[in-house]
C-alpha cells in the first residue's frame, strides 16, 4: 500500500497519519481485512512519534475504518473504503465551510434544513 | 531481415553450440571414467577394491569390466537426469545444472583414479592399498569445483535496463510504499513443529519418556518451528531512506538498501520452480526470497553482479516508487 504525506500540511501530525492512512482506504491502496503494518513501523518509516501515530490509528478505529485485534495486529474494518470516502467528504465539507466564514453549527443546521 | 532477426539467429546458433559442447563434456567425462581401469588393465588384478569401510583392507570389490563402466552410467544418469527439462516453467538456462555436474564429474574422476591407483600392480583386490590421502584431495577437488561452478554459473542475470519506469513524485508530498507476503503452509508448519517441541518439553519435565531420546526431538522441533516462522512472512518498506525487507513477526532478520546503493528495481513475475523452492533461494537469478509463486520485487543492488528478489505484493509499484527515490537523489 501506498502512503502519501503532504510536507506543507501545517495540521497536527497525528491528523496528517490519520488522513494519509483515510486517503489509501479510499482509493483502495489495501482492502478490507488487510493487515496495517505496525504502528511501531509506522512510526519508524515516517519518523513520527509511536504515540502519535497511535493517536491517529486509534482515530480511524473510532470512525469505523481500522479493528484493533490482539494478536491479529490492526487490520482494515469491513465497509472501510465506502466509509472512508464520506469522511474525506465531510473533512473538506467543513474545512470549504470554514473558509466562507461559516461555523460547524451552521452547516449541521443548514444539513437539517436541506430536503433531498 | 532486421538486426533483431540476426541476433535471433545469432542467440540461437550460440545456444546450439553450447548444447553440442555440453554433449561433448558429458560424453568425454563418460569415455574417461570408463577408459581409465581399462588403460590400466594390464597392472590391475582381476577384481578391484573399490570399498574401503574406514580401515586400510578393502571389503568390497567388482570385476574390471563393472569398475569400468558403472561409473560412467552412474555420470550418464546425472547428466541426464539434470539436462531434462522436467517442468515447463522452468527456464532454458539453468546455471544449477553446471553447479551439480561440474563437482559430480570431479568428484567421480577422483574416486575413478584413486580405486586404480589404489589397485595399481597388485595381484588381489585384497591387497589393495589405502586411498588415504587421495580421498582428502578427492574431496579438495570437488569443492573447488563447486567453487569454480559457482563463479562461472551466476553471469549477470539480465540487463538493468528493463527496470520498472519511475513513479510520479509529486512535489511536496512523501511517498511511503508498504507490502508483504506470507506463506500459510510455512506458518502451519512453525505452529506443528512448535507444538511438537511443547509437548516433547512436557514430557520431559514430568518424565514420561526417556530424556536421551526426547531431547533431541525437543531441540530439532524448536529450532524448526523458530526457523519456520521467522521466514514464514516477509515485509518490504520502499521510503526515502530506501529499501527494507524484514522477516517475520519480529522484523529480523532484516536487510536495508538505500536508494542509491540500488542500480535498478522492476517488478517480475517468479514461480518456486524457477528459483529452485520455497524460502531463501541461491540461484541463476540470484537472490531470491520465495514465499509463494507470483510477483516479486527485483533490484540489482550497485557493483553486484546478481539480483535480489522478494516475493511481495504489489511489486509493480514498490518498483516505480525505488526508481523514482533513486532518479531524484
Amino acid at each position: 500500500m501506498l502512503l502519501r504525506l503532504d510536507t506543507t500540511d501545517t495540521r497536527p501530525l497525528h491528523e496528517q497519519v490519520a488522513a494519509a492512512i483515510r486517503r489509501a482506504v479510499a482509493e483502495g491502496e489495501c482492502r478490507a481485512g488487510d493487515r496495517l503494518p505496525s504502528a511501531r513501523h509506522l512510526s519508524a518509516t515516517l519518523d513520527i512519534n509511536v504515540n502519535t501515530v497511535l493517536r491517529g490509528l486509534r482515530e480511524l478505529r473510532d470512525e469505523g475504518l481500522l479493528e484493533f485485534r490482539r494478536g491479529r495486529g490492526i487490520t482494515v474494518a469491513e465497509g472501510a473504503a465506502g466509509r472512508s470516502g464520506l469522511q474525506i467528504k465531510v473533512r473538506e465539507l467543513i474545512a470549504e465551510a470554514s473558509r466562507l466564514g461559516y461555523s460547524r453549527t451552521d452547516l449541521i443546521d443548514m444539513i437539517r434544513g436541506t430536503t433531498a | 531481415m532486421t538486426d533483431g532477426d540476426y541476433d535471433k539467429i545469432g542467440r540461437a546458433g550460440r545456444e546450439r553450440t553450447a548444447r553440442w559442447g555440453r554433449a561433448g563434456c558429458v560424453a568425454a567425462v563418460a569415455v574417461l571414467l570408463a577408459g581409465l581401469p581399462w588403460a590400466a588393465r594390464d597392472r590391475l588384478p582381476g577384481r578391484l577394491a573399490t570399498h574401503w569401510s574406514g580401515g586400510a583392507a578393502p571389503d568390497d570389490s567388482m570385476p574390471l569390466w563393472a569398475a569400468a563402466l558403472f561409473p560412467a552410467g552412474l555420470w550418464l544418469l546425472i547428466a541426464l537426469a539434470v539436462s531434462v527439462r522436467w517442468r515447463r516453467s522452468w527456464p532454458a538456462v539453468r546455471p544449477w545444472r553446471t553447479m551439480t555436474l561440474a563437482p559430480t564429474a570431479t568428484a567421480l574422476i577422483g574416486a575413478q583414479a584413486s580405486i586404480v591407483r589404489a589397485n595399481l600392480d597388485r595381484a588381489d583386490w585384497h591387497d589393495a592399498r589405502e586411498p588415504g590421502l587421495d580421498i582428502v584431495l578427492v574431496l579438495a577437488s570437488t569443492a573447488v569445483a563447486v567453487v569454480l561452478a559457482w563463479r562461472v554459473s551466476t553471469r549477470p542475470t539480465r540487463d538493468p535496463a528493463t527496470a520498472t519506469p519511475a513513479l510520479n513524485l509529486p512535489e511536496g508530498e512523501r511517498l511511503v510504499w508498504f507490502s508483504r507476503a506470507a506463506n500459510p503452509w510455512l506458518q502451519l508448519l512453525a505452529a506443528l513443529t512448535g507444538l511438537i517441541a511443547v509437548g516433547a518439553l512436557v514430557a520431559l519435565a514430568v518424565g514420561l519418556a526417556d530424556p536421551a531420546g526426547l531431547w533431541p526431538v525437543c531441540g530439532g522441533c524448536a529450532v524448526a518451528s523458530l526457523a519456520g516462522a521467522a521466514f514464514s512472512s516477509v515485509q518490504a518498506k520502499v521510503s526515502e531512506a530506501g529499501l527494507d525487507v524484514s522477516f517475520g513477526p519480529l522484523g529480523w532478520p532484516a536487510r536495508h538498501w538505500a536508494p542509491d546503493a540500488i542500480e535498478s528495481a522492476r517488478a517480475e513475475h517468479r514461480l518456486p520452480s524457477q528459483v529452485g523452492g520455497w524460502g531463501f533461494r541461491l540461484s541463476g537469478l540470484g537472490t531470491t526470497v520465495m514465499l509463494r509463486a507470483g510477483d516479486c520485487l527485483v533490484i540489482r543492488p550497485r557493483g553486484r553482479r546478481a539480483d535480489f528478489a522478494v516475493s511481495v505484493d504489489d511489486a509493480e509499484r514498490g518498483a516505480a516508487l525505488l526508481n523514482a527515490l533513486r532518479r531524484r537523489d
